[in-house]
């Protein structure tokens, strides 16, 4: 599994990378105080409305399945991620996965409740966090989500089949005696 | 060696010192200013300045007058004067409420040289500059408004009273006339020109590859403009041709600069560490960086996210990091009992410098600045201590 | 946010607020020139390709390169043209060439580079070509060299 799972890294590790470098990138964010509406201090990416403070929206990609999405503006990004699913199976453990963290998202404050379209993830990410928090474990966070949901998936597909093999040897077995 | 404080676990929005250095007024994410005092190697909080309700963008203190102005997204400013009080007889800083008709957000503050204005950037498009009306005993305000087309980011007076240097989010840096008759003498012909009404347009220099300008600044003689942009650029501005050097950084963007003399500048932002540039008319180059990174107190080798070997569902050490992480960096602090190992940058500032500002002078050039961060730390440093760049990358560790 | 409820939009009334085509200085070509343009390039990238002279291959390529409105099939050669180089450079010169490529062809050639990561699976774009020399040019160029790409209008 370990030796599974570094190799499945060194694969990963370029593009892992470039959504490092990207993020860091991205989180260059200060307080700013919305200029539309008087006293009021909004994601400047969610509002939409100040076209200057929004910046070009970048994508990174393996493929057309594993990419991720940033869009910077000058208080907040929102990053958000198409998680590799090369079956049905991972469709469908994919899905099960994303709705259940969604259903949390308050636990896990830049969660964003609904995804940008065309993505299974989105994160809400502001100025307040990374005033909060260090912004260089805003992107390890990040990074480690991605690669612990990728491992997940995969273990997940892992156990589901065991589980499959043992219904079935106990049901071969069942009919066979 | 740099002096280092920790002021507060919130973030240092602003700084600015008293006239001796041993008070210092600073905005600590909050709407309320604080002094502190220097008591040995720490900075004690001695008064709270409260009159704002909203965050507090900007805070200066004017060295002769003694007196301090701070600004707010509340869209006000107040001027606080050390005062005595009627019944005690005892000091204390009373404020004094700006009329900045201004409708949206003040961004920054600055009083002017001779401390008779002071000018507010605002997210109203529009920059109010402050003058006292000795006949209703208050500050009114004049509005710059054209050509400025978003969110006014910084502002830096020229050393004539009458120029002000303007930052906006609109990717631009100006030079405006902000000569007020009742105050101003006629000012003398200067490298940015001669007859100066209010709100004459003397420059207007857009950032190379379209970032907002965050901050500007004159150099000691006023001759030259330095601004710096979020496209990781800083500009150098010499009127007279114009000619423009402009150098591309590696690193993150920078917010905030200070000259220390007539062809040095300390520059610092989201790279959480202070670059030195120096140079001429001829032309400007990055020298080095003020942060030694490679110096024993800073020299823990920070390890990567490695793969860790719990594998409990969403209890991942992802989430322990995240959680960790929403503590403020809590495994930051020694200790952690995070499976992932830590990771600490090597620069001293942890996260963005907020503000960089000259600290001690020798004769007219600056030896000693100021840099306040997004990570509650206060750092003196020795402007003279440049060290060459070895990493491209302070704040941004990428593997 | 859905901004949908907003049937009248009464940001376009406010003289003062920026306008998309007033963030960045339009190109001054005509875009039946740039376009002409482009496809002489394309043929001076087979000559340097021709005479594995990749350094020359991309400043040829990246310098003034297409920006802006109205100019997609210009834009659309040059991205031909460039994949052309990238995927014919083995992975150990990349570093070497970007070396060599001034600063504002390393920001115009991450520009490409994201250009074609957000569009996976078109011709001949290899996610993995794109991620490995992003990796080389980051190193050279720097996060800020990324940060440029995000600011800069200059759409290519």
């Amino acid at each position: 599994m370990n030796l599974q799972h570094s190799v499945m890294s060194n694969v990963l590790r370029p593009y892992l990378a470039a959504v490092r470098s990207t993020l860091t990138a991205a989180l260059t964010l200060e307080n700013f105080s919305s200029q539309v509406v008087e006293r009021h201090n909004k994601p400047e990416v969610e509002a939409g409305t100040s076209k200057e403070v929004l910046l070009n929206p970048l994508t990174i990609s393996r493929n057309e399945n594993e990419r991720v999405f940033i869009e910077p503006s000058i208080n907040s990004i929102r990053l958000s991620i198409k998680i590799k699913q090369a079956d049905e199976i991972e469709r469908i453990l994919c899905n099960k996965f994303t709705r259940f963290m969604m259903q949390r998202a308050e636990s896990f404050i830049v969660l964003r409740r609904k995804p940008v379209p065309g993505y299974d993830i989105s994160f809400l990410i502001t100025n307040t966090h990374t005033e909060t928090m260090l912004k260089h474990k805003i992107v390890d966070f990040i990074i480690q989500f991605m690669e612990e949901v990728d491992k997940e998936i995969s273990e997940m597909k892992l156990s589901l089949n065991a589980r499959a093999r043992i219904v079935a040897e106990s049901y071969l077995t069942a009919i066979q005696g | 060696m740099p002096e280092v404080f920790t002021l507060a676990q919130t973030p240092v929005t602003a700084h600015s010192f008293s006239a001796d250095r041993s008070q210092l007024a600073v905005s600590l994410n909050s709407n309320d200013a604080q002094i502190l005092t220097r008591q040995g190697l720490e900075w004690v909080p001695t008064v709270t300045l409260s009159e704002h309700d909203k965050l507090i963008t900007s805070i200066d203190w004017a060295p002769n007058s003694n007196r301090i102005v701070t600004c707010s997204q509340d869209r006000n400013a107040y001027v606080w004067q050390e005062q005595p009080d009627l019944e005690t007889g005892k000091l204390v800083w009373k404020p004094t409420l700006v009329l900045l008709r201004i409708n949206r957000a003040a961004t920054h503050v600055r009083w002017s040289p001779r401390e008779d204005k002071f000018a507010v950037a605002s997210g109203a498009r529009a920059i109010a500059i402050c003058s006292f009306d000795p006949e209703n005993n208050w500050w009114v305000s004049k509005l710059l408004k054209k050509p400025i087309r978003s969110t006014v980011l910084s502002v830096d007076w020229h050393p004539n009273n009458v120029l002000l240097a303007a930052g906006s989010a609109d990717m631009k840096a100006r030079v405006f006339s902000a000569y007020i008759k009742e105050v101003d003498e006629r000012p003398a012909p200067t490298a940015w020109g001669s007859k100066l009404p209010f709100n004459t347009v003397c420059g207007e220099y857009s950032s190379p590859a379209g970032g907002w300008v965050h901050t500007v600044g004159f150099s000691p003689s006023g001759d030259v403009l330095a601004f710096a942009s979020h496209d990781s650029s800083i500009s150098i501005v010499y009127p007279n041709g114009p000619v423009i050097h402009n150098i591309r950084m590696p690193s993150l963007p920078i917010v905030s600069l200070s000259w220390t003399s007539e062809d040095t500048i300390v520059a610092a932002g989201h790279d959480c560490r202070p670059f030195v540039f120096s140079g001429s008319e001829g032309g400007w180059q990055e020298a080095g960086t003020l942060d030694d990174t490679t110096s024993p107190r800073s020299a823990e080798p920070r390890s990567g996210f490695g793969p860790s070997n719990s594998v409990g569902r969403l209890r991942t050490s992802a989430f322990a990091t995240f959680r960790d992480a929403d503590s403020r960096g809590q495994s930051a602090i020694a200790g952690s009992a995070s499976p992932t190992a830590d990771t600490k940058l090597l620069t001293i500032h942890q996260n963005t410098i907020t503000d960089v500002r000259p600290y001690e002078y020798s004769g007219s050039n600056v030896i000693k600045v100021s840099t306040s961060g997004v990570d509650g730390m206060l750092v003196i440093w020795d402007v003279n201590a440049v060290v060459a760049l070895t990493g491209r990358l302070g704040g941004a560790h990428l593997m | 946010m859905d901004n949908s409820f907003r049937k009248i939009d009464i940001d376009i009334y406010d003289e003062d607020a920026l306008r998309d085509d007033e963030l960045y200085e339009t190109d001054p070509r005509d875009p039946a020139e740039v376009l002409q343009d482009a496809k002489q390039r394309q043929g001076a990238v087979r000559g340097f390709l021709a005479k594995n002279d990749i350094p020359g291959a991309l400043t040829v390529i990246l310098e003034n390169a297409p920006y802006g409105a109205n100019v997609e099939e210009a834009k659309i050669i040059t991205l031909q043209s460039l994949l052309t180089i990238l995927n014919t450079t083995k992975a150990t010169e990349i570093t070497g060439v970007v070396k060599l490529l001034s600063q504002d062809t390393q920001d115009t050639l991450m520009k490409y580079i994201y250009k074609g990561m957000a569009m996976p699976g078109w011709g001949d774009i290899s996610g993995s070509v794109l991620l490995g020399w992003h990796e080389k040019l980051t190193e050279v160029a720097g996060v800020g060299c990324i940060v440029r790409t995000m600011t800069d209008r200059r759409i290519v």
